[in-house]
């Protein structure tokens, strides 16, 4: 294990020029699909399997009235207790060296279970490969000291990466200059995300953005509760039957001539 | 076939039976191999984790169709209770766990085996129905696949349990049981001692009579 490392993503200085969103595809050779015009500048409408970032564009009203474009670029949070992780059957998600969480494509075997668990529902399904496909933080350039192509791509200094302590420094550093509602999102739950945001809103008025994320409850009782105890019941059904045959013995037919009735109790 | 045997199950329940059994164990296997990190090696004994899910996949189609098979062919025997019989067998537990000088009579099928019958029917629905949804997961929304997973564990944690109770009671634990579902013909005796009542019916209309010669040899 090295030493952590966030990307921050202070959406207070995105422009909104999605040039990360074109360096991704780039460097990860995902190639685009054609889209039509929805009538807003966000595109596509969703992540897919093949954009593993995207960069949201939110009208918003506040409370005085006053108009807002809001800029958020979506995609893998990196979490530290990360549920795509918990569910993954075969390793390809995994915890990388720094913390983040990588996809060894080749293991993948397409059963979807990360892209419900995940409370982001960032992982992407592609019918095609039968796989399962999300942004892995560009591991490959991290491993060769180079940062991850969204964020060489940045113009404007909204995306940066470092070590985890001086990442977060940073976010609330930024955040207290900016004053007001702005807050640093990412860091409070699921163990804290290796993607952090800082956001000049509350959480809660960005689209898509949840404002509690924790691994669901539901994975928590499939993964941790019954799936050690399915094991354990069967172990005490083998177990309880064994047992049965050398104290109470087999259920015999009458004519067979033996007593098969109350021998152990 | 000889004088002292009498018909328990037909053809067709004998292959529907083992249709559900072989694709119960295949699906346990399988399943395994995917839940289990450490039994990831099966897996790779059939070339590979992916190669795993689609035998998980189709075998459960399989399954589905010999599980309706099942419900339809032995409901009306096995799906339904007849009280107050069958409330005092539940009672003295059948005489499987503590003495029990009378056990009371059961037909056909004894109330053990009903609730076998029905805990497989249920969760084996419930396994049918949370499994597609599983895989065809990318037309749900994430919340119900999500509890369609714990659905999924949960019957799996049911079935199989109750899958070492079945062999065990089919085979050692019950001696005389297995043919019933190999031959199809258990013995007068098994039968006196397990199923009383419905031998009794059984000779009543006759059915018990075994038509030697009936091109069996």
């Amino acid at each position: 294990m090295k030493a952590e490392i966030v990307k921050l993503i202070d959406t207070t200085k995105c422009t909104a020029c999605r040039g990360c969103q074109v360096a991704c595809k780039q460097w990860n050779e995902m190639p685009a699909m054609r889209t039509r015009n929805r009538g807003s500048y966000q595109n596509p409408p969703d992540l897919q399997w093949n954009t593993w970032t995207l960069i949201r564009f939110q009208e918003y009203v506040d409370d005085k009235g006053a108009f807002k474009w809001l800029f958020r670029k979506d995609g893998c949070m990196h979490c530290t207790d990360a549920a795509c992780v918990k569910v993954c059957p075969s390793g390809a998600l995994h915890y990388s060296e720094y913390g983040t969480v990588g996809l060894k494509s080749s293991l993948c075997i397409g059963c979807k279970e990360c892209a419900s668990a995940c409370p982001f529902d960032v992982p992407k399904y592609s019918h095609a490969d039968d796989k399962i496909f999300k942004c892995d933080l560009c591991l490959s350039r991290i491993r060769t000291n180079q940062s991850p192509a969204c964020v060489k791509s940045c113009p404007t200094g909204a995306l940066t990466i470092g070590p985890k302590d001086k990442m977060l420094k940073k976010a609330y550093a930024r955040a207290k200059e900016l004053g007001g509602d702005a807050n640093v999102y990412g860091d409070k739950f699921v163990g804290g995300t290796h993607v952090i945001y800082v956001l000049s809103e509350k959480p809660e008025v960005y689209e898509e953005l949840p404002k509690n994320p924790a691994v669901p409850a539901s994975i928590v009782l499939w993964k941790d509760i019954l799936k050690p105890f399915s094991l354990l019941v069967a172990g005490g059904t083998i177990a309880g039957a064994f047992l049965h045959y050398i104290t109470h013995g087999p259920k015999l037919p009458d004519e067979n001539g033996h007593d098969a009735e109350g021998k152990g109790e | 076939m000889r004088k002292d045997m009498i018909q328990a199950t037909d053809a067709f329940e004998r292959v529907v039976h083992w249709s559900l059994a072989v694709s119960c164990i295949v699906l346990f296997v399988s399943g395994l191999g995917m839940m289990f990190k450490s039994f990831n090696f099966i897996g790779t004994m059939v070339g590979g984790l992916r190669i795993l899910k689609y035998v998980h996949n189709f075998t459960g189609i399989f399954f589905i169709v010999s599980l309706v098979l099942s419900i339809r062919m032995w409901w009306k025997e096995a799906g339904t209770f007849e009280m107050p019989g069958d409330l005092e067998w539940m009672k003295a537990a059948g005489g499987y766990l503590w003495h029990v000088d009378n056990v009371p009579e059961v037909g056909k099928y004894n109330p053990g085996q009903k609730a076998f019958f029905l805990a497989v029917a249920v969760f084996g629905a419930a396994m049918g129905v949370s499994g597609l949804v599983m895989w065809f997961s990318t037309g749900f929304p994430a919340f119900a696949v999500r509890w369609m997973y714990v659905l999924h564990a949960l019957g799996f944690l049911v079935l199989f349990a109750f899958f070492f109770v079945h062999l065990y009671l089919g085979t050692i634990g019950s001696p005389g049981s297995l043919p019933a579902m190999t031959t199809g013909r258990v013995t007068r005796a098994w039968a006196k001692k397990q199923h009383p009542k419905w031998l009794r019916e059984m000779d009543e209309s006759a059915k018990a009579d075994v038509h030697a010669g009936g091109g069996h040899g």
